[in-house]
């Protein structure tokens, strides 16, 4: 049985410049469910999650189609205000990118631009259960006052995470989170992506298949630009209906 | 199927298979031998056989060893996934029909001149319905045929059906001739055994539609109605 949608997306097409990159792509995403995007370089997955919190905005010539709705509430319509949109969605990225600040200020530093803490002891609150919902407040509470950027890779990654729960997010996109982790680390956030999908609705796009098998509950496989199949995890990867799929996911493709 | 990026793993699932086609073709032999050492009642023969089955044991060994070496270095998924897990369950059903027959060929040692007529009439008849689905159910391994398997697992029914007219028939020439029960208890032994490689044969047939289909053969088994076979 599945929850209810939190995200639903209808005919999305994204174009850089004349480059079309997504093609009419539905996809829905469950609340309180982990959702995986599975496929090969350039076949659009991470332009999807990227459209789901605006971050293609950036991109001058990204242009996006479709209709991409939070509760109901088309993301694209004009009285959207793109900076309280990204509070309600965070992202973590391939690449941990802690802000060259202590640890304590990288959890802080959401907290106090979007005036969530109300004074120091409620800073210190959101700090604290950030870091222990990401698994790392029993690593650093020693060393709070120490730079992030000293962290092991893993840890900045869970430092990465802390950040983006210290806003409250309702949904979490993550960018192939542990490529850069050894199996420890991975392991310590495919935990933590356990935990979190009770509080909050994960999207993740990861390399992996085994990771796709282990933390999701929903995979949808994306090839060149568009969404070849999207069902339960379990069926993708037990007994998929597109050959593309199977081929993909067997190692067979290309 | 396509081929894997990778061809040493292609190179790996083939050895699998053509060792579950051996081993299939080992077990298929036994079968055929053991009613033949029963019917010549050929007490050599039997013995023979009866050496063989270390065969069948050591290749599913090699069976069990080739899928946890896949499992721990490819993490096979879908259909791949699918073949290894299968091939795991089809060596063990093979493993006891190789036993099953090494036991007729054993039983056969204890007939004597008593059960030739009866040997000759029901006997061989099962054993040949049941070397049937057993090569059948080979074939549809092989080429991934759901269709031959489903034929196979709709077969079974016929097969208990003569197991029971086997049984009821040695029944009866148990009452007929008292001092030759020891040799037709043997021989009623062996029909049981033949309709036991019957019901591997059904179960390699329902893991054969699993693996190509990635569903279950749909409905219940068929099951003879009553009678000894079923023991209603």
């Amino acid at each position: 049985m599945s929850n209810k949608n939190k995200i639903t997306a209808k005919q999305v097409s994204v174009f850089y410049g004349s480059k079309q990159a997504l093609f009419d792509v539905d996809l829905n995403i469950a609340e309180k469910e982990v959702t995986a995007l599975i496929g090969p370089s350039g076949c659009g997955k991470s332009t999807f999650i990227r459209c789901l919190n605006r971050m293609n905005d950036v991109i001058d010539i990204c242009k996006v189609e479709g209709n991409i709705e939070i509760d109901g509430q088309d993301i694209y319509d004009n009285s959207v205000d793109v900076v309280q949109l990204r509070e309600k969605v965070g992202m973590v990225f391939q690449k941990p990118n802690p802000f060259p600040k202590s640890i304590y200020e990288n959890i802080s530093y959401g907290p106090n631009i979007h005036g969530i803490a109300k004074d120091k002891t409620h800073m210190d609150e959101i700090v604290e259960t950030s870091l222990k919902r990401a698994a790392l407040w029993d690593e650093v509470k020693d060393r709070l006052d120490q730079p992030g950027t000293g962290l092991s890779g893993g840890q900045q990654q869970r430092l990465c995470i802390a950040r983006a729960i210290s806003i409250n997010p309702e949904v979490i996109l993550m960018d192939e989170p542990c490529s850069a982790l050894d199996p420890i680390a991975t392991a310590k956030i495919e935990s933590l992506i356990d935990e979190l999908k009770s509080l909050y609705t994960i999207a993740i796009v990861t390399h992996s298949m085994a990771q796709a098998a282990r933390v999701s509950q929903h995979t949808g496989f994306f090839h060149l630009g568009k969404l070849i199949e999207f069902d339960s995890t379990e069926k993708i990867f037990k007994n998929p209906e597109d050959k593309m799929t199977q081929d993909y996911i067997t190692g067979r493709f290309g | 199927m396509s081929e894997h990026i990778v061809k040493s793993y292609d190179e790996q699932l083939n050895i699998l298979k053509n060792t579950i086609a051996k081993m299939g073709s080992l077990a298929e032999k036994q079968i055929k031998d053991a009613t033949e050492a029963a019917i010549k009642q050929d007490q050599e023969f039997a013995d023979k056989i009866v050496g063989k089955d270390d065969r069948i044991d050591d290749l599913e060994k090699s069976i069990e060893e080739q899928v946890v070496n896949l499992l721990t270095m490819r993490q096979p998924l879908a259909i791949d996934l699918r073949e290894t897990v299968s091939a795991m369950k089809i060596s063990s059903d093979l493993e006891r029909i190789g036993d099953l027959s090494k036991n007729i060929a054993k039983r056969s040692r204890y007939l004597d001149k008593n059960i030739g007529h009866e040997i000759n009439k029901n006997f061989s008849l099962v054993s040949e319905k049941v070397q049937k689905s057993v090569k059948t159910v080979l074939d549809a391994f092989l080429n991934r045929d759901t269709k031959l398997a489903e034929q196979v697992w709709n077969a079974d029914q016929e097969i208990d059906r003569l197991v029971d007219i086997c049984m009821n028939s040695i029944l009866k020439c148990i009452e007929e001739k008292k001092d030759a029960a020891a040799p037709f208890s043997q021989l009623m032994f062996m029909s049981k055994n033949l309709e036991r490689i019957g019901d591997h044969a059904t179960n390699i047939a329902e893991t054969v539609y699993f693996l190509v289909s990635g569903k279950y053969i749909e409905g219940d088994r068929p099951k003879g109605e009553s009678g000894i076979v079923s023991g209603q």
